[in-house]
């Protein structure tokens, strides 16, 4: 039986999905021929009051990412601030991907010395987090930065600081950053009444970076070694040791080791597209939304409608930036079209 | 007026004059090698230069993939992950062709494009890094032409001149010395021979 607070934030959450752009909204955007047309669009949905108060000769795609990615923020934290109970911890913990983006940016930028702002980072309030951007943004080096967050979560990230050295790639940082973001949110997840939703959308995501990891690397010819170090230690349908094996083969064989699983057709789709670096994550995170998109159908009263809700959330966010920036660059409709995630 | 109206005529005039004309023909002959040379590397230059249109093609297929990884990642998340390469050193010294002054582009160390995580971005990253270094190589090339082709202008003016008035004007005023010191010894020749008659006249 559904405990009192799940269903008032599914409730909550079927509120709160009427305020999402329908299919319809996002390709009537992705046919404008100009921003214009689209903020005219948006003014008809909830990024109207922030949009609204950019003057319309200044708004251009990146003033509106950062809308978009505002707007994501509050969506997240909305629902985990009206959560209760083990919901509470498991949504805290399932918000934190923001977190975990902003503190990657910081990373990228340390390691290549690079300076970095906080309008570099994902709009992220100081009530919704416990880092201490302003000072990671300060820091001189990786090295500082590590230790700034030895009193966080992030506190393990100290214990591959010898291997980050080792091989100056960001990267190992950035996937055992991945690691701990799921590992909580797995953990989270055994206190849930209802898991079997959140499990699996979790599950297959965790499943998806991995492979998306693993075939990124392996398409730059990085040892298997160094591979198999990276990866997310959070295993739903695609078992450690297929990891291995798919580091350790070659790339063409990926859909072979991957039989069996609910992988292997994604794969084999990865494999035929041509300039499959480029599309890898349009493939994959298609079928994480595609995930979220059946779950939000068929858990109507589960909690995994919420975690369906978030992911759509972020898919909507997606696919605005992406519509803004193809109409900046002047994509043509077709290939914006295909690189929507409906 | 020619060059020969206003010399003054003697034997050590003469001497000067062929020691010059020989000295101008050593000049003239190494400008020739000069002019050569860079002839030479012009023409290596050119077939660097003409894969500009190749470079051209593959900026263009560089550039559509960064546009995919823009669209896919968004105007911030593009900008984080290009923070994440490591930048690529070059130097550039002062190299000396002939005498002329080129630029040497020298890598010293190439972009590290390992670090950027999402594919696409990696993708765009791996294209443009690929690409960068012989567009630096290509700059190299047309920076070098530039500087030969003035170089080689300028050899070519020098070579020119020597060929057409410095040397003929030599010989011109070498064979008017020449001639006018044939006439004085001749004219000095029957001098003496008058006065060989005169002082037998005066004895008998």
């Amino acid at each position: 039986m559904r405990s009192p607070s799940t269903i008032y934030l599914v409730t909550r959450t079927h509120g709160l999905r009427t305020h999402l752009l329908s299919s319809e909204n996002v390709k009537t955007m992705a046919k404008s021929r100009n921003i214009s047309e689209i903020v005219d669009l948006l003014m008809r949905s909830d990024y109207a009051s922030e949009i609204g108060k950019l003057p319309s000769d200044e708004i251009d795609s990146v003033r509106l990412e950062k809308i978009f990615l505002n707007k994501l923020t509050e969506r997240f934290f909305i629902l985990a601030r009206n959560a209760g109970g083990k919901a509470r911890d498991f949504l805290d913990a399932y918000v934190k991907r923001i977190e975990v983006e902003n503190i990657k940016r910081v990373l990228r930028a340390k390691h290549a010395q690079e300076k970095i702002e906080e309008h570099n980072l994902i709009p992220l309030r100081r009530e919704y987090t416990l880092i201490n951007f302003p000072a990671l943004t300060e820091a001189k080096n990786v090295e500082e930065m590590v230790s700034l967050l030895r009193e966080t979560v992030y506190a393990p990230l100290n214990e591959r600081l010898d291997n980050y050295k080792r091989v100056e790639l960001s990267i190992i940082l950035e996937s055992f950053l991945e690691g701990i973001y799921f590992g909580r949110v797995w953990e989270r997840i055994k206190g849930l009444d209802n898991r079997q939703g959140p499990k699996r959308l979790v599950g297959e995501e965790s499943d998806l970076r991995n492979l998306q990891l693993m075939l990124s690397m392996k398409m730059r010819n990085i040892a298997p070694t160094l591979i198999e170090e990276m990866s997310i230690p959070t295993f739903y349908r695609l078992r450690k040791e297929r990891l291995t094996e798919l580091a350790r083969g070659r790339l063409e064989d990926a859909p072979g080791i991957l039989a069996g699983t609910p992988y292997n057709k994604i794969m084999e789709e990865v494999i035929k597209t041509p300039n499959s670096a480029i599309n890898l994550e349009t493939v994959l995170s298609r079928r994480i939304y595609q995930n979220a998109s059946f779950a939000l159908r068929n858990l109507f009263l589960e909690f995994g409608y919420i975690v369906a809700y978030l992911l759509l959330c972020e898919r909507e966010a997606k696919n605005l930036v992406t519509i803004t920036t193809a109409i900046d660059l002047k994509f043509s409709e077709e290939d914006l079209q295909r690189r929507l995630f409906l | 007026m020619s060059v020969a109206g206003r010399a003054a005529v003697s034997r050590g005039i003469l001497l000067r004059l062929r020691e010059q004309l020989e000295f101008t023909k050593k000049g003239q002959e190494l400008l020739k090698m000069k002019r050569d040379h860079l002839a030479s590397e012009t023409n290596k230059l050119l077939s660097k230069v003409a894969e500009r249109n190749e470079l051209d093609r593959r900026l263009m297929q560089a550039y559509e993939s960064l546009k995919a990884a823009y669209l896919s990642l968004g105007y911030t998340g593009l900008q984080s992950q290009a923070a994440a390469v490591d930048k690529m050193e070059i130097r550039v010294r002062p190299r000396s062709i002939m005498g002329v002054m080129v630029p040497e582009v020298l890598i010293e160390k190439k972009a590290n494009t390992n670090s950027v995580s999402s594919s696409s971005a990696s993708q765009a990253a791996v294209e443009l890094n690929n690409l960068m270094e012989d567009l630096i190589k290509l700059v190299e090339a047309e920076s070098r032409l530039e500087s030969i082709a003035h170089e080689l202008m300028m050899t070519n003016r020098k070579v020119n001149s020597l060929e057409r008035v410095m040397i003929p004007g030599l010989l011109e005023l070498i064979s008017y010395v020449e001639g006018r010191l044939e006439e004085e010894s001749l004219e000095e020749f029957f001098r003496a021979k008058l006065v060989k008659q005169v002082i037998r006249r005066g004895k008998k």
